[in-house]
């Protein structure tokens, strides 16, 4: 623990939880969080978009699975023995998301977050801001500075499965 | 606090709603010829309920209008006014201004003109006829000038305005005169009625009760006030008095009974009888005037009336009482939470009989666990499914006021109302279902001289049924109408910009195009529909609900309106099968043999398509694979695989499946819970294993498929 990490606590307003789409970092505020759960072949659905991978069973409900890299519009993700799945809840509907590797819970304030720049990634929303977090990121090599880690922030609400199927209907 | 009061107020509402729904079909059972005394007496208990309700919640003009509704529902009752059919076509009139009430009184719609209706049942009150009108003492109690009585009352008007009362009471004038009446005449009623003293506050208003006593002609001989704290001490929500009334002895014992419906239920009631004058024993025998009011039903001695205090309560209280027992109102979200819980232990069962074998299970007595545990299954699904009927029982007063409005005359015939489906599916079903009336009468029915020239009734035919067929229930719309105009539902298509002016269509899928959005063909835009909204609101409404919309219309004949409905949250009788190495469950209810194709009993027709020949006859043969852009990493051939044959709406059709697994019975969970339907899928089931397997929604599969390459496929059908 650095002492920087120490001030961020005392002023966070809230906490997110990181996780990486090939080397980049993204968050998500905690508290959508459901759980984390070991990657596991899900049912497949027909007449789907490609990025639902299927639907999965999350205690007795059934949960749709998305690839978080391809709903982005990026190639989609190789799995690998440490891709999980993200189960969040958005305005009241569950879903899962396929993600690399999940890195840490980090207590941000509101005021470190900083807008998104006009990025084209998926659709106008998606990334809500961006947060400087102290370097923790395990493994090295990628794009390590004194400056720490530049996290994605993701907007869920933005990402809803069903709107965006609505929009696409 | 005013959570509590919503929460009353919103049970009185509902039980309004169902108040009406059984005067409503009282009233149109008696329409039809039956004046049993059982109906007469069941709209009569429904009318009366509302009334009570719309009193203890300050809904005043409810209160009048349904008053005067019940006075003459009363008179018919007493067979003092026979049930003719101009009698009952005015109370069914009636009725559907106090349908008004009620909305007004919840907020929606504004209050009904209701003066020539309440004229016209006075009017009916009135020339009732001869029958012992003139001796009626009901109106026995004219009010007496004020004046301050002996115990220094003086007659207020208390403005409850100024409390800024939570539950929206009325001001009334409260007159406390009367309070010096000369003692009770012999034979009288004698009343003692202690309020309890939370009746304030569970929304019951003993005032109310004392009016209501006050209009069968009683007055009120003293009031006990020694509970009275002092004021410092004093709730405001709280009641502390004691009246006593007298009622005349000619007014019956159940309609005194009935005034106290409404009061909290630890009130202390006691109704008793005075001695008569002269107290002979065979005195009942005797016909005069009150005889009618002899307490035959109260199953008292005739003897003269015991003045103890542990008098039997009122025949009609207790009567309450037990009715009472028999049902509770339980909020919905707790039947579901039930329901989900059970389902578990469901799926907890099976996994154990997955890893048990045979020996174990029978050790453990796990078939009689599976038994038990399938029987509370039942029993709560059984909570949650109610007769369709509450649905359908808005229509009959729909249909009146599109009659009305249109000029257009219209029959109903209801097939099926009994149907079982479960709550969450009638509640969301009305909007549909008023649509599709509103769009049969304006769009199908003819008006009466173009019927004649058609050379049928002036009269048009509406039928609305419901029937169960395997995982869905059909409801079904259909009139006798002039049926869809083709050709003017494609210009109209193609002037909307729906379709472009060379698209091909089957007269299937013109029909589809009137639930398009933003389509009407409505020349103008009348009141009913018209709007453009209508059909497309029914299509979207079913879909959400897992269900779909079928059209089917012959030119000058009519059309008919199906909406297939899922059983949600139904349990499944399924049939396990692999294709693609995936686990699928076909409702069993589909399926009608399956077959192991011999070489060459599976012959392609075209390159695209297959055909089984069986018994003689070809039956076309889909690979489900193929239809779900499955691809199997090892493509069997028709001999390595099994075509089960299922009875579609489109008929019998093969599918091929790679192999059955099981039959079993399968918990249905929603894919829109946490997605969205999907077309062919009528949902997902969770396995013995944990994993989880797609239900397949036969019809909806197939009429995908057979519309899959028309040039324009409305939205929903290919989608």
């Amino acid at each position: 623990m650095t002492t920087a990490n120490v001030e961020t606590i005392a002023a966070a307003d809230r906490k997110i939880v990181t996780f990486t789409l090939g080397k980049q970092v993204f968050g998500i505020d905690m508290k959508s969080l459901i759980e984390i759960r070991e990657w596991e072949e899900p049912t497949p659905l027909p007449s789907v978009p490609a990025y639902i991978r299927g639907v999965t069973n999350l205690r007795g409900t059934v949960v749709p699975v998305v690839g978080l890299s391809e709903r982005l519009g990026w190639e989609p993700s190789v799995l690998h023995s440490r891709s999980c799945i993200l189960v969040v809840n958005i305005d009241g509907k569950r879903a899962g998301f396929l993600v690399d590797h999940v890195a840490d819970i980090i207590p941000i304030s509101d005021s470190d977050i900083q807008p998104a720049p006009d990025v084209e990634i998926g659709e106008q929303g998606i990334i809500s801001g961006l947060v400087q977090v102290p370097n923790k990121i395990q493994g090295g090599e990628d794009a390590v500075n004194d400056s720490g880690t530049m996290v994605l922030l993701l907007d869920l609400e933005a990402l809803n499965v069903t709107r965006h199927l609505e929009m696409a209907a | 606090m005013n959570d509590e009061l919503d929460e009353i107020q919103a049970i009185f509402f509902e039980e309004c709603a169902e108040g009406l729904a059984t005067a409503e079909e009282g009233l149109s059972a008696m329409a039809a010829g039956d004046h049993s005394s059982e109906t007469i007496a069941g709209v009569f208990r429904a009318v009366h309920s509302i009334k009570g309700g719309s009193g203890a919640f300050g809904h005043a003009a409810l209160l009048a209008f349904s008053h005067r509704f019940e006075n003459v529902l009363d008179e018919v009752r007493g067979g003092k006014i026979p049930p003719t059919a101009e009698v009952t076509k005015t109370m069914l009139a009636a009725f559907d201004i106090l349908s008004d009430h009620v909305a007004a009184a919840q907020g929606q719609g504004a209050l009904p003109a209701d003066e020539e209706m309440l004229a016209e049942l006075d009017r009916i009150l009135e020339t009732k006829g001869t029958g012992g009108a003139a001796a009626e003492p009901a109106a026995a109690a004219p009010a007496a000038a004020p004046a301050a009585d002996e115990m220094g009352f003086v007659p207020v008007t208390v403005e409850l305005e100024e409390f800024a009362d939570p539950f929206g009471f009325e001001p009334v004038g409260v007159s406390l005169d009367d309070l010096d009446s000369p003692p009770p005449a012999s034979g009288d009623w004698q009343i003692r009625f202690r309020p309890s003293r939370a009746a304030m506050a569970n929304g019951a208003e003993p005032m109310f009760v004392i009016r209501e006593l006050e209009e069968l002609g009683g007055r009120v001989t003293g009031v006990d006030s020694a509970a009275l704290p002092d004021l410092r001490d004093l709730d405001p929500e709280e009641s502390y008095l004691v009246w006593t009334l007298s009622l005349p002895g000619s007014v019956e014992e159940s309609a005194i009974s009935d005034c106290f419906d409404f009061v909290a239920p630890d009130s202390e009631i006691e109704i008793l009888r005075e001695a008569p004058i002269e107290p002979e024993p065979s005195k009942t025998e005797v016909p005069e005037p009150t005889a009618e009011a002899a307490p035959a039903a109260s199953g008292a001695p005739p003897a003269p009336a015991p003045r103890v205090a542990a008098a039997p309560r009122a025949e009609g209280g207790e009567a309450k009482t037990h009715e009472a027992a028999q049902t509770i109102r339980v909020d919905l979200s707790k039947l579901d939470m039930l329901l989900n819980l059970v389902g578990e232990l469901v799926i907890r069962g099976s996994i154990l009989s997955d890893r048990l074998s045979p020996r174990d299970q029978e050790r453990v007595e796990l078939p009689e666990l599976a038994r038990l545990t399938r029987e509370i299954q039942d029993n709560v699904m059984s909570l949650r499914a109610q007769p369709i009927r509450q649905a359908f029982s808005r229509v009959p007063r729909m249909l009146r006021d599109l009659s009305a409005e249109t000029g257009k005359q219209v029959q109903l015939e209801t097939i099926g109302e009994m149907t079982e489906v479960d709550k969450g599916v009638i509640e969301k079903i009305g909007d549909p279902l008023t649509h599709m009336i509103r769009n049969a009468v304006d769009h199908g029915i003819e008006s009466p001289a173009d019927r004649i020239a058609a050379g049928k009734s002036p009269e048009g035919t509406i039928r609305l049924s419901a029937e169960q067929k395997g995982a869905r229930i059909f409801v079904r719309v259909a009139d006798d109408g002039r049926g869809i105009d083709r050709e003017r539902v494609r210009a109209k298509a193609v002037e909307k910009g729906i379709i472009s002016a060379d698209a091909v269509l089957s007269n299937e899928e013109i029909d589809q195009l009137i639930c398009a959005p933003g389509f009407s063909t409505a020349e103008t835009i009348s009141n009913i529909s018209g709007r453009g909204v209508g059909m497309d609101v029914v299509r979207s409404n079913v879909e959400a609900l897992g269900g779909r919309v079928e059209i089917q219309s012959v030119p000058g004949e009519g059309t008919t309106f199906t909406m297939a409905l899922p059983l949600t949250l139904a349990i499944l009788d399924g049939m396990i099968v692999r294709f693609a190495e995936q686990r699928f469950v076909l409702p069993l209810a589909n399926v009608v043999e399956a077959v192991r194709p011999e070489p060459g009993q599976v012959q392609p027709m075209t390159p695209t398509s297959e055909v089984i020949e069986l018994r003689g006859s070809y039956l076309p043969v889909k690979r489900l694979s193929d239809m779900f852009g499955l691809a199997a990493n090892d493509p069997r051939t028709p001999e390595e695989s099994l075509v089960i044959i299922v009875d579609s709406e489109a008929g019998n059709i093969g599918l091929m499946v790679d192999s059955i697994d099981d039959r079993r019975e399968v918990v249905i969970k929603s894919l829109d819970e946490n997605l969205h339907p999907i077309r062919g899928i009528g949902g997902a089931t969770i396995l013995g294993d944990g994993s989880i397997a797609l239900i397949l929604d036969i019809d909806a599969l197939l009429a995908g498929a057979s519309h899959s390459n028309a040039k324009y496929s409305p939205k929903g059908i290919a989608a």
